[in-house]
């Protein structure tokens, strides 16, 4: 009997310790979740009580609004080459780097440090470098390449952003780099003994035990990646702005726009979630395929 | 070159600092095997690559460094070549309020920070240590959170705050995180899992309550975790610009991070922006960033959140 009684009072601490999260839960995300599915479904401009539309609003998306898709195409384009790029270069510089180098440390901060600057700070920073006549065109102008208009030119403007991405591929080296010191020597020993160069070794050593790791940033990556606002937001004209094409328009500054520049919120949040599905969706097939090229190592036995 | 050094090149311990510069452990060394061999090869692409990714810091730090003359001819130099040091205290003179932006940045992430840390602390004990009906159905929906992306009820939470009037204020920013966040608690959970549970049964034993357990023996255990989870919502706070961009329209109250663009975009028209003290704004809003990695380093060691794979494995 004294048992339960103490069960019970261990189970009214445990709801009142949870209690924030439980709160926070129905009040900043179930409650507003909920909302936002009703609100996809009106037309809303957040002063006039919400007009009821059905699915309008996605149909409209789906079918009728072109800059929608050039959005979602540039947000795809954008995520699918910065990311694998970005895991590509982190690959290589934490091979490099997982070599016998003296000044190891030195060379590991200033490949981490870019990823230490805010978004904003960085955006600052990429602004000018990538202005006409900036040093990224000076330097492309010494070996005679003449450099384009980076963030004017609405057919550079996406590499601009990629480029500004991976920079930032110094966190993708350092838990690549981290990963690696776990790797035994033992396999290395072998595959010494039996002969493989070290390029081979990389591949079929290195690149395998690294699999969990690298696909689990890809896969944060690419959500992250569908969901890039500040840098295209700070960098990138407006899109209402004439002779832009919408070049560099991407999902979530096309939904902020919606939302807090033309204050079409039921518009905004059929956007939000055809964002959610497509990373849901993206998640998933990832998740899915993971068997065909991930490796564990409790799988071999 | 450097093919003398010793044998230990990758190992299961993440120390790497004790054998960064493995030159001085050359006895008892076996060769290194071909592929830790480091050749010229390797340290020219480290250089250029080195160099090339430094190049931005380089260039903003000289134009954080320019005078004004500079900045309205567009001359900018990739290494400094003016040292207008007193770019750095123009800024927190009349002309610019990046004082104002400073101190709210602070005021934003310290509440954040605490928030966070006094929430998630409580949430992730409970879920690790303690029992109750519909305990796992409860977890599995935390963890289910994690998958939703903000800009679902980004609106919602907008039109909540504005009805309670707060709008313009920086509570929008900093209240929500005393309500904890799933990944958080997580990362608490995993934490408490791993301590003996030993300590809080005798602590039980001696009559302390659930409560005094938490305040007395656990948390002071908890600190490398929380501390952790202090540096990611200071991070995340620190440079947010969404949230701000969303809830606060006087410049009074504008954070460093939406400051900086703010004085981007409101110079007088066909003037280029002060971009000498917008990069200097640009540098305050970085060094202190750098500083909290650099004294927080080991406790995100610790966590282990390095291997990057904690959910996967």
């Amino acid at each position: 009997m004294a048992m339960s009684r103490l069960r019970r009072r261990e189970a009214l601490w445990f709801y009142a310790f949870v209690s924030p999260w439980v709160i926070g839960f129905l009040v900043f995300l179930l409650g507003p979740m909920i909302s936002s599915i009703y609100l996809s479904m009106t037309d809303w401009d957040s002063f006039t009580p919400p007009k009821w539309v059905g699915l309008d609003n996605y149909v409209k998306l789906l079918t009728e609004d072109p800059v929608f898709w050039k959005a979602l195409g540039n947000t795809f384009h954008y995520a699918a080459i910065s990311v694998p790029l970005g895991l590509l270069i982190g690959l290589w510089l934490a091979n490099l780097l997982n070599k016998q180098v003296r000044g190891r440390k030195l060379f590991r901060t200033l490949i981490y440090l870019p990823t230490l600057v805010p978004l904003v700070a960085a955006s600052m920073a990429f602004r000018v470098v990538l202005a006409p006549s900036g040093p990224l065109n000076d330097v492309l102008g010494w070996v005679g390449i003449s450099g384009p208009q980076w963030l004017l030119d609405p057919g550079w403007v996406k590499y601009a952003l990629i480029l500004l991405s991976v920079w930032g591929a110094g966190s993708a080296t350092v838990l690549l780099l981290a990963a690696m010191r776990g790797i035994p020597q033992e396999l290395y020993e072998a595959a010494e003994i039996d002969g493989a160069g070290p390029v081979r070794q990389f591949w079929s050593i290195t690149v395998p035990q690294l699999t969990p790791v690298i696909f689990f940033n890809l896969v944060m990556g690419l959500i992250a990646a569908f969901q890039v606002f500040s840098q295209v937001y700070i960098l990138t004209p407006k899109a209402s702005q004439p002779g832009t094409y919408n070049a560099s328009q991407t999902t979530v500054p096309y939904l902020f726009d919606q939302a807090f520049s033309y204050y079409h919120m039921g518009y905004a949040s059929a956007i939000s979630w055809l964002l959610f599905a497509v990373i849901l969706v993206f998640t998933l097939l990832a998740f899915r395929t993971t068997r065909r090229w991930v490796f564990y190592e409790t799988e071999v036995k | 070159m450097a093919t003398v050094v010793s044998a230990g090149a990758p190992q299961k311990q993440h120390g790497e600092k004790h054998q960064d510069d493995g030159a001085k452990r050359t006895s008892d060394a076996p060769r290194v095997l071909r592929v830790f061999r480091a050749t010229p090869f390797t340290y020219a692409t480290l250089i250029v690559v080195s160099a090339i990714l430094s190049t931005p810091l380089v260039f903003g730090v000289s134009i954080a460094l320019s005078s004004d003359q500079t900045v309205s001819t567009n001359a900018f130099t990739i290494f400094p070549s003016e040292f207008r040091w007193e770019n750095f205290t123009r800024v927190f003179g009349s002309d610019l309020p990046m004082g104002r932006f400073l101190v709210n940045s602070l005021i934003i992430s310290v509440g954040s920070v605490i928030g966070q840390m006094v929430s998630s602390g409580l949430v992730g004990y409970a879920f690790a240590r303690l029992r109750a009906p519909g305990k796992n159905v409860m977890f599995l929906v935390v963890i289910a959170t994690m998958m939703i992306p903000t800009q679902i009820t980004m609106i919602p939470q907008f039109i909540l705050f504005k009805d309670l009037g707060w709008v313009n204020t920086y509570l929008p920013l900093i209240v929500p995180n005393f309500f904890s966040n799933a990944f958080n608690v997580f990362l608490v959970r995993q934490f408490v899992s791993r301590l003996p549970s030993e300590l809080d049964e005798a602590a039980m034993v001696d009559g302390l309550g659930f409560f005094g357990i938490y305040r007395r023996i656990m948390l002071p255990m908890l600190w490398p975790v929380l501390i952790a989870i202090g540096i990611f919502t200071l991070t995340y706070n620190w440079g947010d610009f969404m949230g701000p961009l969303i809830y606060l329209n006087d410049e009074s109250k504008m954070p460093l991070a939406l400051g900086v663009q703010y004085i981007t975009t409101t110079g007088v028209a066909g003037q280029p922006p002060p971009w000498n003290l917008v990069m200097v704004g640009s540098i305050l809003l970085t060094l202190p960033m750098i500083a909290v990695y650099y004294l927080g380093q080991r406790y995100l060691y610790e966590m282990d959140i390095s291997g990057g794979s904690a959910g996967v494995k």
